[in-house]
């Protein structure tokens, strides 16, 4: 027992609405096969700077008045940047811009062979600051709140790490691996002992996304297919499958990184684990964490399989900060930068946050 | 006792969840041993080397048919690239210095930055 009887027209209308279902499956299964690519982005942007692999965006303003401390978004150097634009309603940076913000996108292109030699140095010391002073000549202001998803906020941890007091007013962490001795797949992956990245990097110069694709692939090895199926389960419903399309697009469009970036990341923070450890050395200086003592606001997924919780927490007890709060949300490492879910619970308390402190 | 009526679909869906968190919860115990950690070393290695010489022997027959390998392909994208963005910077320096020269008269006024928190 446990099922309720269900009278003839319920089963009648219940096998109606399925056999629909199983039709429209079928049908929108075939669009779905010769469909072109996803459409995404949801607002107007202009390109205002170009350097290197390094491009930055400015999203159009939509209100008449807006915050005086821009926003700049890194994006993580091995993604491309619409996911904080996907579409109209599932935009983080739809929703910052009606709320008031002079948005900005640091992303990157993907880096050519005579760029495999760009490392941490250039993305902290040149991409990251050279963003700044172009985002300083365009509103006039000198401050600015730096924001950072996964590697991007790793990217502007150490810029503000290694530039106290110059310009970053807030620092936004989305998903932000501080402490990469917890990220034990990876760790496994790129283990000491066996894995050879000089001569990956030295054989390969630009590191493929395959390469790293397949480390995530077996953090989640039933995730393609359980996404699939599930995406067969909803075939019939228009708003699933057109979000399915942009997150694949995104996944399948991860970027190749520079050479001697992928060897730093490897040898400097997932061997050395150096940032947490404040010896971790760009163009001759020493990051410490110890010397930001700006606002933080660090974004945790609860159910992220890629940065988990410990891997973010030390941006709260590391920094030199004293004005610090942590966000930990339910889902996955994405849904904090795209997704209705976001759209409802946590981008209103970015906002709460952020309002008063980009006065 | 539950007053939901049987849902096949919602069935299948819980079944392929459940499915999903198995296979994933046996990778993480597959994965977690040193020995996993080298055959995953090797097999990069293998790969790079196996790369490498099924590339090697792709160019030589490609050069006898007279057509270009991947990686002279690989070259011209990038020359196209460097070239698009050399065009960029070009036409950003250009904007800039128009701007500065006469700012555009249809161009959009800028928001005004007094916005205070609610």
């Amino acid at each position: 027992m446990g099922e309720q009887q269900l009278s003839g027209e319920d089963v009648a209308d219940r096998v109606r609405r399925e056999v629909d279902r199983a039709l429209k499956r079928n049908i929108k299964g075939l669009e779905f096969l010769t469909a072109a690519r996803a459409e995404v982005g949801a607002m107007a942007k202009d390109l205002v700077h170009r350097e290197g692999t390094a491009m930055l965006w400015r999203y159009r303003p939509v209100v008449d008045e807006i915050y005086r401390v821009p926003l700049l978004i890194v994006s993580p150097p091995s993604n491309k940047g619409y996911i904080f634009d996907l579409a109209p309603g599932q935009s983080m940076v739809e929703y910052l811009l009606e709320r008031g913000y002079d948005v900005f996108n640091l992303d990157w292109a993907p880096p050519r062979q005579d760029e495999a030699h760009l490392g941490l140095s250039d993305y902290v010391d040149r991409f990251i600051p050279d963003s700044m002073a172009r985002i300083a000549e365009i509103t006039g202001e000198r401050d600015v709140t730096l924001a950072g998803y996964c590697m991007g906020g790793t990217l502007a941890t150490i810029h503000a790490a290694l530039h106290a007091g110059n310009g970053v007013k807030n620092l936004i962490l989305f998903a932000t691996p501080i402490d990469f001795s917890t990220m034990k797949l990876f760790q496994k992956w790129a283990d000491k002992r066996h894995f050879d990245v000089d001569m990956v990097v030295d054989r390969l110069g630009v590191i493929p996304p395959e390469l790293m694709l397949g480390a995530f692939d077996l953090s989640r090895p039933a995730n393609r297919t359980a996404g699939r199926l599930h995406l067969w389960t909803n075939m019939w419903n228009d708003e699933f499958v057109k979000s399915y399309r942009m997150f694949d697009r995104w996944a399948a469009e991860t970027l190749p990184v520079p050479g001697e970036y992928f060897r730093e990341q490897i040898k400097k923070l997932m061997w050395d684990n150096a940032l947490v450890h404040n010896r971790l050395e760009v163009g001759g200086r020493v990051a410490d964490l110890g010397a930001i003592t700006v606002p933080i606001l660090n974004i945790i997924a609860l159910h992220d399989h890629i940065v988990s919780e410990e891997a973010a927490h030390p941006a709260m007890t590391l920094t030199g900060s004293t004005d610090c709060e942590e966000i930990i949300t339910k889902g996955g490492h994405v849904s904090l930068v795209a997704g209705p879910s976001a759209l409802r619970r946590l981008w209103p308390l970015i906002d709460g946050w952020l309002g008063k402190r980009s006065v | 006792m539950t007053d939901k009526p049987f849902d096949p679909v919602a069935a299948w869906a819980d079944m392929v969840q459940k499915w999903e968190h198995e296979i994933n919860s046996w990778s993480t115990k597959l994965t977690d041993n040193e020995q996993f950690g080298a055959v995953l070393g090797q097999a990069t290695k293998v790969q790079l080397v196996a790369q490498r010489a099924f590339g090697e022997h792709m160019e030589t027959l490609l050069r006898n048919l007279n057509l270009p390998s991947k990686p002279q392909i690989d070259q011209i994208g990038e020359r196209l690239g460097a070239i698009e963005d050399s065009i960029d910077r070009l036409r950003l320096a250009i904007e800039a210095l128009a701007g500065k020269a006469a700012p555009k008269a249809d161009a959009t006024p800028e928001p005004r930055r007094t916005r205070k928190p609610a």
